[in-house]
């Protein structure tokens, strides 16, 4: 019974995060990430490097114990790169029980945005439109929406493996 | 609470037997993994009530049924068979077992069993 | 069950348990199929054991599991209780042993969260057609049968279901009470036959004469009987309606009760016409039971609680859950005493318990890591199961040795191990061990021999399998390997040892007509893989004509290791002590560079790769002079290296975490072990010196 009952508790937990996005900016774009896959954010911590990893991946940090990969969302977007500074954070998400912190310049604020304002990405070959799931539209802005599993689980990545 | 008294000689029926009755007013106080240590542990604990596997090592249920019900005549345990033990299950009547309970067993049922032993 | 939240531990317990069970029930079959009969104690064990998985399997109504643990049960309940002269006792062996294989699949199905669907029909009839064979052989066994209500139909009168009131008859004058009661139980109770034997029970005492119907409650129909039209009771007695309706209506799993007084005794003489089984002494209990009076329950409840207390059995999840948090002591004890804040301050006081802290943490961590060590008894005991089915298979004769199986090794590798261990055994039989008229005609005895020997060497636990086979064949190894292209050392330079290790390589297999045992996909390769799994190593060795040695070696743990941390420029690393040799500041004219820009290091006149980790890895260091920095040499598989850094930090304890897996997805870096958080804070990355050597080397 437990378990039934913990299966509900977590479908409402999911159906009140649906729809709703963490928004950070890089740069002159807004982002937007699933709130479901957020687990916590930080400000930026002293990164350990490991060598022959992709230019994006920078490195590991130690949180609260736990080991977390980070990774700058710029470089991943083969966007130039930017210093970090004191606004800088990191963006813990977790998909299918990896996780991995975002390095992104800073973070804005949590909106929900109805299914109806979100449109698809245009389908042009620019590099970081692969990882848009959506443009979601709220007044006059618009926030391009992230696909959290692809961003972490491009196929680009396995060739790297074979170095 | 009333207190039970599990004597099987498999952890699983054990454990099984325990997971039946933890939404139910009935303590489990103890678990004897062979009727020479059930024997003992009755005598120290006191149950209410026993539930006696037939099958065990070291000393089987029907002879720790007659020590327990030697020390204390009025001992209600409960026989717990699989298909096949008729002629234990009869022996086990013969020598005081309340009644006897028949692998597998739905939970309601056993704990109804539980309830009619013990009077309540 | 079906009805019921049947949750995850307890479908673990079945698990374990019953494979527990079946392990033991193997060692018993392999034991005593040599002998010309199995020992009772055997056979009594057997039995249970079955009965045991018979009773949990029908719990959680896995039904196949059941009925064929019932056929073996039986079997052996009439081995137990006929002792029948003549036995095929290797036949026998052979059944149950095929027998546990479907109930050992069955499990792995349930394991896996698959349908436990295997059909063990054709095994059941061949132990029913044995069964019958065996029992031909003792006229006994048609009482015990009837007490079993088994197998053979009893050649008794069909049961009378109803009575039919005849004619009046004038009745002898009497006080008695006549009364007929109808019962019926509840539902599925089960043994409805035994339930209504347990009423007419608690009725003697109180009663004259009693008849009932179904007349025959041993008749193996009496249940169905019963439970299809109730048990209906004639009885005549002193007691008042009352006190009869008081004694019945606590029946337990009772449904319904109808208690009528007869007007007359005319039922009862009706019905003693009729030929009816007085069933005065009613049971007939197998005369087994009987005789097990007991007779010291002293002395052995002594012993039993003794055994009892000394062991209990702990979830895995638990140990780990424990395991994870000294190792999280470990690392916030680190943090504690060597805070960056406490830096220059001179704290006497503060050292002192800092001391004492470190000392009981140490020894918490030893007594954690000492409750997850396990001997490697089960898995070399489940070997001779294999062995047996081998020589059976090939007509070989081969004996096990087993030396130092009381080593201990961490729960989590030893389930790593078995696949090997058994394939290597395969591969000795199959491949190593001649034929017996071979053996003999080498002058050899006719009896095989593997020695699977266990034993401790500093951090790790050697596993070694040594047969008197044939040896490896050099030449065929080579060609092999040359065939398909293995060879990264010219032939004339290649050591024997070198050869023999070869077969490690994927790709691998030198026996033509692949076996079913041992070749295809089941390569060394693979086995190989699976030590390297688990952080160990395997070498080979042999001599030919003469036998062949295969050497694994595992790490005692994984989780928590003593190691020397070092700097290179800002990033840390630590090196496992059990790898290091010494370290020193190198001198200038111990250097040496080839002419290929390799660059060496000359220690006691023999000359070492030298491999300067701020190159390869790519860390900004200051520290780029051989003579401003430090080596450490290091060695493992008997290779060595000489590792080049800015400094030492110091040595410590520290416990190994694995890189994120997001991290490994993207690349196995190689020369990585992992990572630990030192006491700053900081990450350390763990360097896996054979992975080091291996790079240098390519």
């Amino acid at each position: 019974m437990a378990d039934i009952v913990e299966q509900d508790s977590q479908d409402q937990n999911e159906d009140t995060q649906k729809g709703k996005f963490l928004t950070f900016c890089m740069g002159n774009d807004f982002y937007g990430i699933e709130i479901k896959y957020v687990t916590e954010i930080v400000g930026l911590q002293p990164i350990t490097e490991i060598p022959e990893m992709p230019e994006y991946i920078k490195g590991i940090i130690n949180l609260r114990g736990k080991i977390i990969p980070v990774m700058d969302v710029r470089l991943r977007f083969r966007k130039p790169f930017r210093e970090y500074n004191d606004r800088t954070c990191i963006v813990v998400i977790e998909i299918s029980e990896v996780s991995v912190g975002l390095i992104v310049d800073s973070v804005s604020e949590v909106i929900a945005i109805p299914d109806e304002e979100i449109v698809a990405p245009p389908s042009m070959a620019k590099e970081g439109n692969r990882y848009i799931k959506g443009i979601g539209k709220v007044g006059t802005d618009v926030k391009l929406l992230l696909d959290s599993d692809k961003l972490l689980n491009d196929t680009e990545l396995e060739g790297l493996s074979e170095l | 609470m009333k207190k039970l008294l599990i004597v099987d000689d498999a952890a699983f029926m054990r454990m099984s037997i325990r997971n039946m009755l933890q939404n139910y007013e009935i303590e489990i106080i103890g678990e004897a993994a062979n009727g020479a240590i059930g024997v003992e542990m009755y005598q120290k604990l006191r149950p209410d009530v026993v539930t006696m596997d037939i099958t065990m090592p070291e000393m089987n249920g029907i002879e720790a049924l007659k020590a327990i019900k030697a020390f204390d005549p009025q001992a209600k345990v409960i026989m717990v068979s699989a298909m096949g033990q008729e002629g234990m299950v009869k022996e086990a009547i013969i020598s005081g077992a309340k009644t006897f309970i028949v692998k597998p067993f739905k939970e309601e049922f056993f704990y109804q069993t539980i309830c009619k032993v013990l009077g309540i | 069950m079906s009805e019921q939240y049947v949750n995850e531990p307890m479908l673990d317990l079945f698990i374990f348990e019953s494979m527990q069970l079946i392990e033991q029930m193997e060692l018993l079959i392999i034991a005593n199929e040599k002998s010309t009969t199995y020992a009772s104690e055997a056979i009594n064990e057997i039995f249970r054991i079955m009965h045991t998985i018979k009773g949990s399997s029908a719990m959680m109504l896995f039904n196949n599991i059941t009925t064929l643990a019932h056929s073996m049960e039986d079997l052996f309940f009439v081995l137990r209780e006929d002792k029948p002269p003549n036995v095929d006792y290797s036949e026998l062996s052979d059944l149950v042993l095929e027998g546990l294989d479907f109930i050992k699949v069955e499990i792995h199905k349930i394991r896996n969260g698959d349908e436990a669907d295997g059909d063990a029909s054709e095994l059941i009839t061949s132990l029913r057609v044995f069964h019958n064979t065996i029992k031909g052989q003792d006229v006994k066994t048609s009482d015990l049968n009837s007490a079993q209500g088994t197998v053979a139909p009893e050649t008794r009168p069909q049961e009378k279901q109803h009575y039919y009131i005849s004619k009046v008859r004038s009745e002898t004058t009497s006080l008695r009470n006549t009364f007929q009661a109808t019962l019926s139980f509840e539902q599925d109770c089960g043994m409805e036959n035994l339930r209504a034997f347990g009423v007419v029970n608690e009725l003697r005492e109180l009663v004259e004469e009693y008849y009932h119907i179904p007349e025959d409650l041993d008749h193996e129909d009496s249940a169905r009987v019963i439970a299809e039209q109730g048990f209906t009771l004639f009885i005549k007695t002193d007691h008042s309606l009352e006190e009869i309706h008081r004694v019945l209506i606590q029946t337990i799993s009772l449904r319904d009760l109808q208690l009528i007084q007869g007007e007359n005794s005319e039922l009862f003489n009706d019905l003693k016409e009729r030929e009816i089984l007085l069933e005065d002494s009613p049971v007939k209990v197998p005369t087994a039971f009987r005789d097990k009076v007991v007779n010291e329950p002293e002395e052995k409840e002594i012993q039993a609680s003794a055994i009892q207390q000394s062991i209990i059995s702990v979830s895995v999840a638990k140990l780990d859950q424990l395991m994870d948090l000294v190792g999280e002591m470990v690392i916030a004890e680190a943090m504690v005493t060597q805070n960056p804040d406490l830096k220059g301050l001179e704290l006497n006081n503060f050292e002192k318990a800092a001391r004492q802290l470190r000392k009981i943490t140490s020894e918490l961590q030893d007594t954690v890591m000492s409750v997850r060590m396990v001997p490697l008894t089960g898995t070399f005991q489940k070997m001779n199961r294999t062995l047996r089915d081998m020589c059976k298979k090939l007509n070989k004769e081969v004996q096990l040795q087993l030396i130092g199986q009381e080593t201990e090794v961490d729960k989590n590798i030893i389930e790593h191990i078995s696949d090997p261990l058994m394939h290597l055994i395969r591969n000795s039989i199959d491949h190593g061990i001649e034929m017996p008229s071979e053996r003999e005609t080498r002058g050899k005895p006719r009896l095989g021999t593997i020695t699977l020997e266990a034993k401790n060497a500093g951090g790790d636990v050697l596993i070694i399998i040594r047969d008197d086979g044939e040896g490896f064949n050099k030449d065929r190894i080579l060609a092999k390997a040359r065939e398909k292209g293995l060879l990264q050392v010219p032939e004339d330079e290649i050591t024997d040892k070198e050869i023999y290790n070869l077969v490690f390589l994927p790709g691998f297999s030198t026996n033509e007509n692949v076996t079913e045992f041992s070749g295809r996909g089941v390569g060394m390769d693979v086995v190989l893989k699976n030590i390297e799994a688990v952080g160990g190593g395997i070498a080979a060795d042999s001599v030919p004509g003469k036998g062949t040695i295969i050497t694994l070696k595992i790490p005692l743990t994984l989780a928590i290791i003593d190691g020397m941390n070092i700097k290179v420029g800002d990033s840390r690393y630590t090196i496992p002590t059990t790898a290091i040799k010494e370290s020193f500041r190198p001198k200038m004219t111990e250097v040496i560079v080839d002419p290929d820009n390799n660059e060496m290091m000359m220690v006691r006149g023999q000359c070492y790769p030298i491999l300067r980790l701020h190159d390869i890895y790519h860390v900004q260091t200051d520290v780029i002079h051989f003579t401003d920095g430090i080596i450490i040499m290091v060695e493992q598989d008997n290779k060595t290296l000489c590792i080049f850094a800015d400094e030492l930090i110091g040595q410590q304890q520290v416990v190994v975490k694995a890189l994120p897996e997001y991290i490994r997805n993207t690349k196995k870096v190689k020369g990585l072990a992992g990572c630990t958080l030192l006491g700053d804070g900081s990450i350390s990355l763990i360097l896996d010196i054979g992975g080091l050597i291996f790079r240098q080397s390519a």
